[in-house]
């Protein structure tokens, strides 16, 4: 029987999941909202149904069952890192396959407390702090005063530590603390507002770490227990909220410029530990391991995401594996370890070469907090050339309204230069030569990121 | 009658006595066609119509004639009374009421917390008064709380002697003030039952506070029965002797609502009065019945059609019976010998109930009171025992009790006598030690390790996550839950607040699995089987059941209930709608009990209420915190009757013991909880707290809308609501009950815990 995917996704990942279907002969249907009824991956697909929503498993098992599809792509976002998502596509009474790691692991590994602990017990450095839920004042201030230790040992010259809810997430209830007499105060406060909000009176306590760089590495493993890594990405431009902004692949370049630590070595270690860890934990599919590093040259363990990432495109495009033609597609590996097949190639085979730079285009102010802009782009032309690839799901052809519902990408673009002073050359090219031109409903021009690119691109990768 | 007095008698008022007769006949058999007492009632209306047209003497005549035919049926009635008839009696308007009673039996009285319809309840009356007897022509004057309901002669604002909750908060009130003085209560009920509402103090709660409050009240109390209408005789009932009228009836329903409920009417279909009449009978309630069942002490005996308003006979009876009953609880607690004396002196009497051949005081010492609770507490444990024990046979038996007297001994041995030494020693230690002087710690740390030798350390009581369990994730301490049969279906759920919340369909797998059939968007609770509990509130393999051999049986052999117990038990594999049960939360032994939907509704009956008292009494004697976990409970068990009732009273003092001895009493409802046990030893907890999505409140919508004429909110019963009255303590997230209940038993409670 031939397979049949499910995209259960928007955007320009829906049309980097139908192409890399494509390219290894699996029929695919795509889902969409009316809001989405107007973008490419709707207009590219075969076959593509209309649901109320992309967060309804409902409906998206619907489809799958009406459509006969044999697997569900989730895409990033969405349902990529639900387990239960996961885990309902592999029990339901038919069963479909879902492109992804197994769900215990994304179960396992969505929890970031959990994620530290198993860290901590291979021996894998993590940001000082509790690994479990802290509920006794005494206590949290013994962990308090420690870490406070432990920074002035370090050097630190500000040093601070974050008071968190433990059943929190997104940026709430999390507090920085300064001085250790002003802790108690805050303690309380958190446990206050955690044991109101969240029903649970756990707190976590960790060193505030400031001045590092965040660090990826892509690892693709398989089924059979192979694990390769495509090197390592550095993410450290974000927007104001965590949104990556700039990413570039590899993760520093002592090429290009000086570092206070030894980069390669770095480099080298926080691949290892990823590693380390995927092996512990059975990965079986493609992940990423976010690790921050400080000036010091100390990597820790983030987090790790257990899907595929926007950012994957770069660290395809700077590896070679040998034997083949051209650069990797991470989606197509993606799919293919999903459907039990074997890597191919060990890590001895993959190589890399040159630099490459991925600019996510989006419609917003940065200058006004990263405001969204919303209203309709009726051109929007990015410049082309060999050294750069372009993936969005806005039309060529017609004026097309930014659902407001979604978030804001318009297009990823990604460059490659043979070395980092290239790459970022060829970037400020593109920036120059692309056109977006739009209006919004009071007749105003479209404001997007590409002034702010453009003068974020002197900082790549350094320190 | 002789002719001479009939001349000399008023034809008009010898027409009312008549009609009076004839209409309390009607009244009795609800029907004109009964011994064709319609036609007599014709004939004596046209009587009276023609009076003056008709020579006196054949006025006269025909109304001798007539009173010939009344009296004849009169003694035919007498002759074959049924049950029903005896409800008919007691809700006759001309049958006596509690302020005949307060005029006639009493000397005088005074009314407290307000009089006639200027009152807190009018339902309910307290009054102080007085009460004489005579001793060889010497007067003596009692004093005598006399707290009762109040039916009244027609008038709406009595209720008909439905107290609301804050006539019997009113009742509680100068049930203390009695206390307080020093002088016994006599107790009168005439309620078909308690008025259902939640309204502050709340129906169910009020009468559970009586109940809690009556089981250690320090003051003799006797209680008259004329109309014993369950939960609500309870809130005024739990006395140290019961006296019962002998044409009143005490039972746990009205034979109309056991009608509607075991013919399944549907709510405003007619109920048959064949239905009516067969549950009257089924459900034991007239005072010979309960005599016999041991639900009342002693029955006073009315004239043959029942005790009217005029029936000074039975007034000057019931005061000699009243008397007598306190004289007698007053002497059992004085001593045994005077008790004897008394009661010798008593039969010698001839039947007088004029005089008495010796006077009482009826003031009580403090070691007088202590044995009278002590009598009491026995009372009510022994009422209902034997009705569902399947008794272990022999050897069996005589081990277990050993095993019991030893445990008891063992368990006052370690945490009576020799915790509060060692709580002692260690606070000594700790405080010397505390000094942080290392000369200090040399002296104390010797002392400290010899001691731990001496005694082993107390059971550790865990904070973290819990030890022991299987492992199938290589990350997090977590074990494979109990899960669900429901969730074994490939199929979706629509949340019934999807609309207003925007919940999504929710999969069954997950909602009765990891979400414990919860929906994580709004939180409604979906109702789970009670195994759900027991395998995943506790830690693993704790759980171990006792007095499984107590079983539900049909006591009252109501028809057709032994092949309703039967499929029951074949149902669900237990033989009584209670499982008690020792158990451990993180380390912390408990004893628990839990009542569960799938046996009878989870109605509590003999069986029941003896499986609890065990379970409560072993928390005692092993100072173990008691959980009673409510799965669901219908109520109080109709089918049993007045034993069923008894369970509160019961119950009750079975709990007020635990919570006096210093240990924790912790209520949790799930689903429905209603009624009986509600209104008693579950309601009387001070630490009671409900899973979202329950309901918990004294009598269903449908009741209260028969007896209210209301219609009350569908929120009305819900757990919010409950929560908003202070019924409950807090409304408990099933996903985290296992931590609140460790949290609760952590953090309340008495100090006589054995972890405390």
């Amino acid at each position: 029987m031939k397979e049949r995917i499910l995209i259960a996704n928007r955007g320009e990942i829906a049309i980097r999941i139908m192409q890399a279907c494509e390219a290894l002969g699996l029929d695919h249907v795509v889902v969409y909202t009316p809001e989405d009824r107007y973008s490419m991956h709707v207009r590219m697909a075969a076959k593509a149904f209309q649901i109320a929503s992309y967060k309804d498993p409902n409906d998206i098992f619907e489809v799958a069952d009406h459509a006969k599809c044999t697997a569900i792509h989730p895409g990033y976002g969405f349902f990529s890192e639900n387990f239960r998502f996961a885990r309902r596509a592999a029990m339901r009474s038919r069963p479909v396959r879902f492109i992804g790691p197994r769900w215990e692991v994304i179960r396992d590994l969505g929890s970031k407390i959990n994620t530290k602990k198993v860290a901590k017990d291979l021996g894998i450095p993590v940001i000082p702090g509790t690994d479990r839920p802290i509920y006794n004042e005494i206590e949290a201030e013994g962990i308090a005063e420690w870490l406070f230790l432990l920074q002035k040992e370090q050097g630190v010259t500000h040093p601070s530590i974050l008071v968190k809810a433990s059943a929190g997430g997104g940026g709430m209830g999390i507090e920085e603390v300064n001085h250790l007499n002003t802790f108690r105060r805050v303690y309380r406060r958190i446990q206050s507002y955690s044991k109101r909000q969240f029903g649970d009176e756990g707190v976590l306590i960790e060193q505030c770490l400031r001045d590092y760089h965040h660090l990826e590495v892509q690892l693709v493993c398989s089924q059979h227990s192979e694990i390769s890594h495509f090197g390592t990405r550095n993410c450290t431009i974000q927007s104001t909220g965590r949104q990556k902004r700039v990413e570039v692949a590899p993760g520093f370049d002592p090429d290009y410029c000086t570092y206070p630590f030894n980069a390669q070595k770095v480099l080298e270690r926080i691949v290892a530990y990823s590693v380390k860890m995927a092996k512990h934990v059975q990965y079986d599919n493609v992940g990423t391991w976010e690790w921050v590093v400080t000036r010091d040259g100390n990597p820790y363990l983030l987090e790790v995401n257990t899907r595929i990432q926007v950012e994957n495109g770069i660290s395809a495009r700077i590896a070679r594996i040998k034997g083949t033609d051209g650069y990797p597609n991470i989606v197509k590996e993606q799919i293919r370890v999903a459907f039990g097949d074997r890597l191919g190639y060990s890590q001895e085979d993959i190589s890399f070469s040159g630099t490459s730079i991925e600019l996510r285009i989006v419609a917003e102010d940065a200058r006004r907090g990263f405001k969204p802009w919303c209203g309709a782009i009726t051109r929007f032309a990015p410049y082309q050339a060999d050294w750069v690839n372009v993936h969005t799901h806005i039309p060529p052809d017609l004026s097309y309204f930014i659902p407001t519902e979604y978030d804001p990408n318009l297009a990823l673009a990604i460059i490659w230069g043979q070395n980092t002073a290239e790459a970022v050359e060829r970037a400020h090219i593109f920036i120059k030569n692309t056109q977006i031109e739009g209006k919004d409903s009071h007749d105003q021009t479209i404001i997007t990121n590409l002034p702010y690119l453009q003068e974020k691109l002197n900082d790549v990768l350094k320190f | 009658m002789p002719a001479k007095d009939k001349t000399m008698m008023d034809s008009g008022k010898l027409i009312t006595q008549l009609y009076d007769r004839a209409t309390y006949l009607i009244d009795i058999k609800k029907s004109q066609d009964w011994g064709n007492i319609g036609d007599i009632l014709k004939n004596l209306h046209q009587v009276r119509q023609s009076i003056f047209d008709l020579d006196e003497q054949v006025v006269f005549e025909q109304l001798e004639q007539l009173d010939a035919q009344i009296s004849d049926l009169e003694g035919r009635l007498a002759r074959s009374i049924t049950p029903a008839d005896v409800v008919n009696i007691v809700r006759s308007p001309q049958r006596f009421t509690l302020m005949d009673v307060l005029e006639n039996v009493y000397d005088s009285f005074t009314e407290l917390g307000g009089s006639g319809d200027c009152n807190v309840d009018p339902a309910m009356v307290a009054a102080r008064a007085t009460v004489s007897r005579r001793v060889k022509d010497k007067l003596y004057t009692h004093q005598i709380m006399v707290i009762g309901h109040e039916k009244g002669r027609g008038e709406e604002f009595r209720n008909g002697g439905c107290a609301r909750p804050w006539g019997n908060d009113k009742a509680l009130r100068y049930m203390h003030t009695a206390e307080t003085e020093g002088i016994p209560i006599h107790f009168y009920i005439f309620t078909p039952g308690s008025y259902p509402i939640e309204d502050y103090p709340g129906a169910a709660q009020q009468i559970a506070r009586n109940l809690y409050a009556m089981a250690k009240l320090r003051t003799p109390m006797i209680s008259f029965i004329s109309e014993g209408g369950s939960g609500g005789a309870e809130a005024i009932g739990l006395a140290d002797m019961r006296l019962m009228a002998s044409h009143g009836y005490y039972s746990v329903i009205s034979p109309e609502g056991a009608a509607a409920i075991e013919g399944k009417i549907r709510e405003g279909h007619k109920v048959p009065k064949e239905l009516i009449e067969h549950c009257a009978a089924q459900l034991r309630m007239t005072a010979r019945d309960n005599l016999e069942l041991g639900t009342i002490d002693r029955v006073v005996q009315e004239p043959p059609l029942g005790a009217k308003r005029e029936d000074y006979a039975f007034f000057r009876r019931l005061r000699y019976e009243m008397i007598r009953a306190t004289d007698e609880v007053v002497l059992q607690a004085k001593s045994f010998r005077a008790m004897r004396t008394y009661a010798l002196k008593m039969d010698d009497n001839d039947g007088s109930v004029e005089e008495f051949p010796v006077g009482v005081h009826w003031e009580m010492d403090r070691s007088e009171i202590r044995r009278l609770l002590e009598l009491r507490s026995e009372k009510y444990r022994r009422m209902g025992q034997g009705f569902g024990i399947e008794e272990k046979k022999g050897l069996l038996a005589g081990l277990s009790k050993a095993k019991e007297l030893a445990e008891a001994g063992y368990y006052e041995l370690r945490y009576g006598l020799i915790r509060p030494h060692e709580k002692n020693v260690k606070k000594v230690i700790s405080e010397v030690s505390s000094e942080g002087s290392t000369f200090l710690r040399k002296v104390t740390e010797p002392v400290r390790a010899m001691y731990e030798f001496v005694l082993p350390k107390t059971e550790d009581v865990r904070t973290g996550p819990m030890e022991g369990v299987e492992r199938r994730s290589i990350f997090i301490e977590e074990w494979e839950p109990y899960v669900s049969p429901l969730a074994n279906e490939d199929r979706t759920i629509t949340c019934p607040n999807a609309e207003k919340s925007g919940c999504q369909d929710l999969w069954v797998p997950d909602l009765y699995g990891e979400f414990c059939g919860v929906c994580p968007t709004c939180g409604h609770h979906f109702p789970l089987e009670y195994q759900w509990y027991l395998e995943n509130l506790f830690d693993r393999k704790t759980l171990k059941e006792f007095n499984t051999h107590i079983v539900s049986q049909n006591p009252l052999r109501f028809q057709g209930f032994d092949a309703r117990l039967e499929k029951d038990i074949k149902k669900t594999g237990r033989r009584s709608s209670i499982i008690t049960f020792d158990a451990g939360v993180n380390g912390i032994k408990l004893v628990g009990a839990m009542l569960f939907s799938d046996f009878r509704n989870g109605t509590v009956g003999s069986a029941e209420g003896e499986k609890f008292v065990r379970a409560c009494d072993k928390a005692r004697i092993t100072r173990r915190p008691f959980l009673a976990y409510i799965h669901t409970t219908g109520g109080i068990r109709i089918n049993e009757g007045t034993l069923g009732v008894v369970q509160m009273p019961k119950c009750t003092m079975a709990v007020r013991e635990y919570i006096d001895s210093g240990g924790l009493y912790i209520v949790v409802y799930d689903n429905n909880s209603y009624a009986g046990p509600v209104a008693s030893f579950l309601g009387c907890s001070p630490y009671q707290f409900a899973i979202r999505s329950s309901r918990i409140g004294f009598a269903g919508p449908r009741v209260i809308r028969e007896t209210t004429g209301q219609d009350v909110p569908p929120d009305y019963h819900s757990a919010h609501n409950a929560l908003k009255r202070g019924h409950i303590q807090g409304i408990w997230d099933r996903r985290e009950f296992r931590k609140r209940l460790y949290e609760a038993l952590v953090t309340m409670g008495g100090p006589n815990l054995y972890y405390k």
